[in-house]
């Protein structure tokens, strides 16, 4: 399956191998990156200079991901290189959009490469593009995971057994229970909820959720794991 | 027992045999039963046509002073020879001493179940559903695949008889710690019970 990149986010892609060229530009100050770097060698310089700042690029797409936007980097890739911050900033989203599409769909190598292909860079930038996506894949489908809609899911269970032996209104009882402490995440939030139930109950909990376990072993949901690929 | 001098005084008349019969006294002990335990017990209780002659104030008093001891009886579960005690104190006789332990032994576990159903408690848990489903894509992500458990727990408020429901959903290993915890919790109401 091959992605489809619309021309506006092929134009904000077009900004990446004018990195390139903007590199050279830049090739009289230090930094390689943002932060500073290892002062690089004269005749090494450009090519250096390239994968540096694209490798970069794609941290800074990483990041956006896992935290939101930082305009301060853009401000300063835009100094370094020479461009305007907005350029930098469509670049980074371009590059990220790409990046969650092709970890969305989770397409093959070959099929990111064929994609990428239509945008007309060199063998170099295609390389490293196709780099970044594998390695961040797994991370990605992480974080796209967190973005479904969700209902309070389990986290932990405690439980305490109390026998009652008398209330206001009858003396001299002989009452088992068992409290039981729930507590439940929802989109990062904590709740807790204090629960009682009798030892019938308790055994009948036991014995049906047993039962939900075990479904998972039957044939049926084993032929549908096994197919639905 | 603390008991009231109005109870006193009831059962003072329902011991004289001018004020009650035999066949009327009777009739309001386990008219008194069943005002407390039945469930769907009828206003007119009282209104039996063999209890007509009786003044209604008086009815109601010894029923009300019959109630409040039956009450108090249950809750601290009185024996026979605590009731006969006290009912002697009040003058009953033999007859109808016997005759009131009687009616109060029939009737002694439906009022200890009542009377300990009383109470505030911690919501209540009665049934569990659960759900297996097998996530295959969301709109955020594609080619999943994971099996994933939702399950409901059908909880019971005692005092404000709602019925709330609790959901969550949980992975395997999730359920298989909740249902692994839940596991150790009978096992340790199983060996508190061999104590």
């Amino acid at each position: 399956m091959l992605l489809e990149l619309s021309e506006e986010h092929k134009e904000h892609l077009a900004f990446l191998p004018q990195v390139d060229s903007a590199g050279q530009g830049a090739r009289g100050r230090r930094s390689v990156g943002w932060g500073g770097g290892p002062k690089a060698e004269p005749g090494t310089q450009q090519p250096l200079n390239f994968i540096a700042v694209v490798a970069e690029f794609g941290r800074i797409a990483v990041e956006f991901l896992r935290r939101g936007a930082n305009p301060k980097i853009y401000e300063g890739a835009a100094r370094k290189l020479n461009v305007s911050s907005d350029t930098v900033q469509h670049g980074v989203e371009g590059l990220t959009y790409l990046l969650t599409e092709s970890s969305k769909l989770m397409i093959s190598e070959l099929d990111f490469q064929d994609s990428v292909f239509v945008l007309g860079f060199s063998e170099e930038l295609n390389k490293l593009l196709l780099q970044l996506y594998l390695d961040n894949r797994k991370e990605i489908r992480t974080i796209l995971s967190g973005l479904a809609p969700s209902l309070p899911s389990y986290h932990n269970l405690e439980w305490r057994l109390d026998v009652q032996l008398a209330s206001r209104s009858l003396r001299q009882q002989i009452k088992p229970a068992v409290t039981i402490k729930l507590h439940l995440n929802q989109n990062g939030d904590h709740d807790t909820k204090v629960l009682q139930t009798d030892p019938a109950t308790l055994l009948h909990l036991v014995q049906q959720l047993e039962q939900a376990l075990e479904e998972m072993k039957t044939n049926h949901c084993r032929r549908v794991v096994r197919n639905i690929k | 027992m603390e008991l009231s001098e109005s109870v006193q005084k009831g059962f003072q008349m329902l011991a004289d045999p001018g004020s009650f019969d035999s066949n009327a006294f009777t009739l309001l002990l386990r008219a008194a039963f069943q005002s407390l335990l039945d469930a769907q017990a009828d206003e007119a209780v009282l209104d039996h046509p063999d209890l007509k002659h009786i003044d209604p104030v008086v009815l109601k008093y010894c029923h009300a002073a019959a109630a409040t001891y039956i009450l108090e009886a249950g809750k601290h579960r009185a024996d026979k020879s605590t009731l006969s005690a006290y009912l002697e104190d009040c003058k009953f006789d033999r007859e109808r001493t016997e005759l009131f332990c009687t009616e109060y032994q029939n009737n002694k576990n439906s009022l200890e179940t009542l009377l300990g159903s009383i109470g505030r408690s911690l919501p209540h848990i009665t049934d569990v559903s659960w759900r297996l489903e097998y996530q295959i894509k969301t709109n955020q992500l594609h080619k999943m695949y994971r099996p994933a458990y939702l399950v409901t727990l059908n909880v019971q408020n005692t005092d404000s008889q709602s019925y709330p429901e609790i959901s969550f959903s949980c992975s395997m290993e999730q359920l298989q710690d909740l249902v692994g915890k839940l596991k150790d919790a009978s096992k340790s109401l199983e060996r508190a019970t061999q104590l």
